[in-house]
């Protein structure tokens, strides 16, 4: 991959979009009849779909039940057929079980949880093609889940990865510009308040790249929010006409 | 506002298989045109077409590939890049072409721009199913020059050229307005007077016809594909680095230079050898190889006996390695070193051809040397560059004359490379050919500045007189009338970069030093041409005869140069230093305004200091305007006071830098040392004057501050220079040579070396020093340029100097470094004043400046070589017409300063050259000495020592040891193809004895010389112009070249030249270690 360029001297990335540029997001929420909420979304090639259910009773283990909020329980997976080479192993590698961890912690911070003591909430993404960004794709599929299920949060949770070349923060990458090695930045938020609920960064920078990469991150997840927002309009415009209100 | 398609590509996976992958590919509306005469307000920013053409060219996918060159003649103006032909060009020429191509793009001076057609939602066309590249790169960049036509509303013309006649063919008469034509007929038609690239195209045409008709004949081995490469780097079974081929044994010996510290093999810490033509495997000198270590076994020495370095290039000569090896190596069995590790190139990932000036056979020379007379081999300059194959109807007019030509390929079924003639400089042997030879083997390019350049410059002249602007007062310190300032160069230098100022502050317990320094940037503003143009030349090129300026005329000599009693913007650094213990108290940059009081001269200055009565010119003017005699002595004495407190200061700072351990190696005997380097040093007098020190200590001082300034404030991005510290075991020959007379080196650390340096004189022969600080030079690295984002901060010591922190701030005429830390020095100090702007953003960041650095460092580099060159042409020049049998001044003396195994190394101080002589011949002959210590060639034996060499004849034997001195004769080496040598012969054991004729007195070898050079660089001059003359009365045309070449030189007076690089030296302490490079090399 070292002969490509990913930025061009015009200011074109390699598909097209210019560094602030985020790739189209396409959404549906309440695809599923029998869980309590669902969605689908994509996010340019990323495909990824998230099902929520709860909150009910904690199943299984006693141990597990918080008295004064709610337990959220995620599984994130990939689609032995979401990417180019077929991946063996669905899930329960390395790789899902971090992600799986981070997509909790994201949600904990943003879901009202003590609304719900001694209950649970189940959250589980799919991802059905891998294109970049899967980590960003699950948490905003998530949210229009949790959404659709009707359960509280505190705000939307965006996210957006951001990566780092010639100087340039580059927005929302995909798989060609992850896979190049250089600085990936990703980052959930609740955007109106600007509250950060997750940052995970790979790979070196310089500390004084820093905050321009954050700010970029900031605007790319604020404009993804926008997206969602419509999204969520669009889908309640829809029930309200089919429920003849 | 974007919409988002899917493109399918197939891709080789890395284990080979083909994946298909699809990607997203978003199109958009708005895609700039980057055109004037764009009616649907595209965003514009940067280069744009003027809207004055006539029309506007197109050139597909194959003209880009195969004829960039003939696109980057400047006359062609309206190119449209596609960025199909450039993303083509990238993938089937790889990155070296598609850079060209990118910096041909960012160059305001070209008239051409990039259009991202594939990203345009109306001239995007998909690939079809079954279609081919080719077809469909054709068709997707006739649709864009279709849309680019119909965007610009049809009101010029759109030629899309190609070489592929079936896209001619099909898309011919498809539009009105669109024009689809061949390359040859476009040239034709629209360029009928640009025969340079009409003949360009043809060459290059050619030499891809001759490619395709290339015999199927295996040469050499494949090289090995780009993955497998990576892959055994990164596995540490290839080694990369840069390929280095023996000028001496050109055919033979290359060697392999590790790059960067990464490499696993620790225990390979030498150069890696790469023996003979087959192992070379096609790579060329300065190409980036990769190489596989062969089996201890094989592994063999390098030669150290000495060889002409004339190519004995057989036909066979790049396939004969392997055959005729066997014979070979024993006679070299004897002469070769320890085996070293030795290895063969398996690919080349990245070749680094450059152009390369050859010259062309005589006419029957290329009839006997193939039948088809239209391709014949040429011979490069260069002795490291193997003979080249090339294409021309015009061989018999060619020959004896010199051209450049480029390298196309080098095929493995062939035994030479293949390239393409580019332009005629001329016939070898001229005067100016061979100048401009020099300035195309270093890759300088000095055209004229262009009128759009000179239009920016401001004017001087008696009817519209330059004036001060009142605004710039305002905004400027005004020293004009609370300083005395004045200067001190070389007598009759124009450029005058640099001023000084010292006054006691009011209450005496304070003084102030200030130096001033030309304001360049005032007039050179960032992005301007000039300043394109001065970044690219980078500095002022200095020849032996001549100068190429980097900045016009009119600024260098006249409105920068700050020249006495007129008004003239500076930029400042000054000092309060304490009046009695001389520590800074407060330092302070900016923008003045000064008017120099005194233009000196280091003479009179020196003179003025020693109290003596000498005159100044600006007081006997004074004194003719009738200025009254006190009012002149109180000038008189106000000025010798600047001056003696201008020396204390100087000695004072001095003393501080010596303790740190700077290195004397600007003393008298280096600067003879430079002179063996062919620098012309010759007009430095024996004794420097403490004037010339106090000047340069006060320049170091401001380097340093500035340094401090502006790495403080821009620790990320600012240039400064550094001089790393030597590698240990490359004194060894210092020390093993000082041994020899007893003296013992210390090179643990600078100070001990300069100490060491100091002790190691002999008082019989003052050369011994001037050898050893000679070679403690050559010992030493290059001082070079970085960004201090890309250094560790401990590696900014500058060794010479002894300074932490360096940089170059004082000279900002005639080097672009200085007009860089001018503007960091600007930013700085408007950081400073306003912390809420955020300067980083208009500064260039450190990747850049680092590039720049690399930029500089490299034109550094090659100005030094071109001027070495030039010296030794002129010295050749001269000796060519000299019979060495009749003519006296060929004989002088000459000091051995190593031993080779056939021979030695001497150093002949009258004409400060270098040269190696030999004490055995072809013929296996020694050089036998006879009583009375005359020399002859008889059969003998040689036997070698570390420090001496023997022959024995029937006369008896003799002994040549390191230092001594024996007489030589210089001779001429007629030579057509390659750089001239000279040809040292030992004529006499003894020291040179003979009447001295005035400018080679015998001996001792520290007189003055500077009457011997100067003259030397004349007499070539005024014979070569009397030989144009002659050339020119009887030919009109003949003179083309030289005639035009005049109009460059803007020197006429070789002295000058002298002068400014005496200059040049003074301030740049650390040049000598540069000059180490071009020697040791």
């Amino acid at each position: 991959m070292a002969g490509l360029e990913l930025l061009s001297d015009q200011g074109y990335r390699l598909d097209g979009r210019k560094v602030t540029e985020l790739r189209k997001i396409q959404a549906r929420m309440g695809i599923f009849g029998q869980a309590d909420g669902s969605a689908y979304l994509e996010q340019g090639r990323t495909i990824a779909l998230a099902v929520v259910y709860g909150p009910h009773d904690v199943r299984g283990s006693r141990a597990k039940v918080q008295g004064d909020r709610a337990v959220i329980n995620c599984q994130y997976s990939m689609a032995t057929f979401s990417t180019a080479e077929r991946k063996r192993r669905p899930h329960g590698d390395r790789k899902s079980t971090e992600m799986t961890l981070h997509l909790k912690e994201t949600f904990e911070a943003a879901i009202l949880t003590h609304l719900y003591p001694r209950s649970q909430i189940d959250i589980y993404v799919k991802i059905l093609q891998s294109d970049g960004g899967n980590y960003s794709a699950c948490v905003n599929a998530a949210t229009l889940a949790v959404i659709d299920a009707s359960i509280p949060m505190r705000d939307y949770v965006c996210a957006c990865t951001v990566g780092f070349v010639d100087d340039t923060p580059l927005a929302d990458l995909n798989h060609v510009e992850e896979s190049c090695g250089g600085t990936n930045l990703a980052m959930a938020m609740l955007p109106r308040s600007g509250q950060i609920a997750l940052l995970q960064m790979d790979a070196k920078l310089h500390q004084d790249h820093l905050d321009s990469l954050m700010e970029a991150a900031m605007t790319a997840c604020k404009g993804v929010s926008k997206v969602l927002d419509e999204v969520v309009r669009q889908h309640l415009q829809e029930t309200v006409i089919l429920t003849g209100d | 506002m974007m919409i988002k398609t899917e493109k399918t590509l197939c891709l080789k996976s890395s284990r080979g298989g083909k994946v298909r992958v699809v990607r997203e590919h978003y199109l958009r509306e708005n895609v700039p045109c980057y055109n004037q005469l764009c009616q649907a307000a595209c965003e514009n920013e940067g280069k744009t077409l003027s809207e004055q053409l006539t029309h506007y060219v197109v050139p597909d996918a194959g003209v880009v590939r195969d004829f960039l060159e003939v696109l980057e003649f400047r006359e062609l103006q309206g190119i449209v890049f596609m960025q199909t032909a450039c993303h083509a060009a990238q993938h089937s020429r790889g990155r070296r072409l598609y850079n060209r191509l990118r910096s041909l793009l960012k160059d305001p001076r070209h008239d051409c721009i990039h259009f991202a057609n594939e990203f345009q939602l109306y001239s995007y066309c998909p690939r079809e199913r079954g279609e081919t590249q080719e077809k469909w790169q054709s068709r997707s960049i006739y649709n864009a020059a279709v849309w680019y036509h119909d965007h610009l509303a049809g009101l010029r013309p759109v030629v899309m050229i190609t070489e592929d006649k079936e896209a001619i063919a099909e898309y011919s008469s498809c539009t009105s307005g669109v024009y689809v034509i061949s390359t040859k007929e476009y040239l034709e038609t629209f360029w009928p007077d640009l025969k340079a690239a009409q003949e360009l195209y043809c060459s290059i045409a050619q030499a891809l016809l001759e490619k395709e008709s290339e015999s199927t004949e295996r040469e050499y081995t494949e090289h090995l594909p780009a993955e497998v490469l990576e892959a055994g780097i990164k596995s540490g079974r290839f080694i990369q680095g840069i390929l280095n081929v023996n000028k001496h044994r050109a055919q033979q010996e290359a060697f392999v230079r590790f790059e960067g510290s990464a490499n696993k093999n620790t225990d390979l810490n030498s150069d890696i050898l790469v023996c003979g033509g087959k192992h070379r495997n096609r790579a060329v000198h300065g190409d980036l190889v990769a190489v596989e270590l062969l089996s201890s076994r094989e592994w063999r020495g390098r030669t150290t006996a000495l060889q002409e370095g004339v190519g004995e290039d057989k036909a066979g000569g790049g396939g004969g390695g392997g055959g005729g090896g066997g014979d070979e190596s024993q006679v070299q069995s004897q002469t070769q070193s320890q085996p070293m590790p030795t290895g063969k190139v398996v690919g080349i990932l990245q070749r680094n051809w450059r152009d390369y000036v050859v010259t062309f056979p005589p006419w029957e020379e290329v009839q006997s040397q193939s039948r088809n007379s239209q391709r014949i081999l040429v011979i490069p300059y260069d002795y490291r560059i193997p003979k080249i194959r090339i294409s021309t109807q015009q061989a018999e007019a060619l020959q004896d004359h010199r051209v450049i030509v480029r390298l196309d390929s080098w095929e493995s079924t062939s035994l030479y490379p293949n390239g393409h003639t580019v332009r005629v400089l001329g016939k070898s042997g001229e005067l100016e050919t061979e100048v401009q030879t020099i300035l195309v083997e270093n890759c300088i390019q000095v055209p004229q500045f262009s009128e759009a350049q000179l239009r920016e410059m401001p004017t001087n002249s008696t009817e519209h007189p330059w004036r001060v602007e009142a605004g710039e007062v305002s905004s400027r310190l005004d020293l004009r009338d609370t300083h005395l300032v004045f200067s001190i160069d070389p007598i009759g230098c124009e450029d005058v970069d640099d001023t000084l100022s010292v006054r006691l502050l009011p209450g005496g317990t304070r003084m102030e030093l200030g130096v001033h320094i030309a304001d360049v940037t005032h007039f050179v503003k960032e992005g301007s041409l000039t300043d394109l143009e001065a970044r690219s030349r980078a500095t002022t090129y200095y020849l032996a005869d001549r100068r190429y300026d980097m900045l016009p005329a009119v600024l260098s000599a006249d409105l920068c140069s700050l020249l006495g009693g007129v008004d003239r913007y500076a930029m400042s650094v000054m000092w309060q230093l304490d009046a009695t213990s001389l520590e800074v108290c407060k330092v302070w940059y900016g923008r003045t305004l000064i008017r120099s009081s005194y233009q000196l001269h280091y003479e009179l200055a020196q003179s003025l200091l020693n109290g003596e009565d000498a005159e100044v010119p600006e007081l006997s003017r004074l004194q003719a305007n009738g200025t009254s005699e006190a009012e002149l002595s109180k000038r008189r004495v106000e000025l010798l006071e600047a001056l003696r407190q201008l020396t204390r200061v100087a000695r004072h700072l001095r003393a501080h830098r010596d303790q740190g351990g700077a290195l004397e190696l600007e003393g008298v005997e280096v600067r003879a040392q430079l002179d063996s380097s062919r620098n012309i040093t010759a007009l430095v007098p024996k004794q420097p004057l403490e004037v010339h020190e106090t000047v340069a200590e006060c320049m170091i001082y401001a380097n340093h501050w500035v340094a401090r300034k502006i790495q403080e404030s821009f620790p990320h991005q600012a240039l400064l220079r550094h001089h790393p510290p030597p590698r240990q075991e490359f004194f060894n020959q210092l020390q093993d040579s000082a041994r020899t007379r007893g003296f013992t080196i210390d090179t643990k650390s600078n100070k001990a070396l300069a100490d060491s340096l100091d002790q190691a004189v002999d008082h019989k022969d003052p050369v011994v020093n001037r050898l050893l600080r000679m070679m403690a030079t050559q010992a030493m690295s290059n001082a070079l340029y970085f960004s201090t984002g890309a250094c560790a901060e401990d590696q900014y010591y500058h060794y010479g100097l002894a300074l932490d922190r360096y940089t170059h701030f004082t000279s900002p005429i005639r080097r672009y470094a200085d007009i860089i830390v001018h503007r960091l020095l600007m930013a700085a100090i408007a950081a400073d004043k306003d912390t809420e702007q955020v300067p980083s953003t208009a500064l260039a960041s450190n990747k850049d400046q680092e590039e720049l650095a690399h930029h500089i460092n490299n034109r550094n580099r090659a100005a030094q070589h071109a001027q070495k060159q030039s010296t030794e042409l002129f010295q050749s020049l001269y000796f060519r017409d000299k019979d060495p049998l009749t003519d006296e001044r060929c004989t002088a003396d000459a000091v051995i300063y190593s031993i080779r195994a056939n021979g030695m190394l001497v150093f002949v101080p009258s004409y400060g050259l270098k040269g190696a002589v030999y004490l055995k011949n072809r013929e296996s002959q020694v050089v036998g000495v006879a009583e009375d210590g005359s020399c002859s060639w008889q059969g003998g034996t040689l036997d070698r020592q570390l420090d001496r060499i023997s022959t024995t004849t029937a006369t008896g034997t003799h002994t040549f040891k390191v230092f001594d001195h024996i007489t030589v004769c210089i001779s001429v080496q007629p030579n057509r193809c390659h750089p001239l040598n000279l040809c040292v012969e030992v004529v006499s054991s003894k020291p040179h004895q003979a009447a001295p004729s005035p400018e080679a007195p015998a001996g001792t070898g520290d007189k003055p010389k500077g009457r011997g050079r100067s003259e030397l660089v004349q007499e070539v001059v005024r014979l070569a112009e009397e030989a144009s003359q002659q050339a020119k009365e009887g030919k009109k045309g003949r003179g083309k070249l030289s005639k035009q070449e005049k109009q460059y030189r803007q020197s006429k007076q070789p002295n000058l030249y002298t002068v400014l690089q005496e200059i040049a030296q003074l301030a740049l302490l650390d040049l000598p270690a540069c000059e180490a490079m071009g020697v040791g090399a």
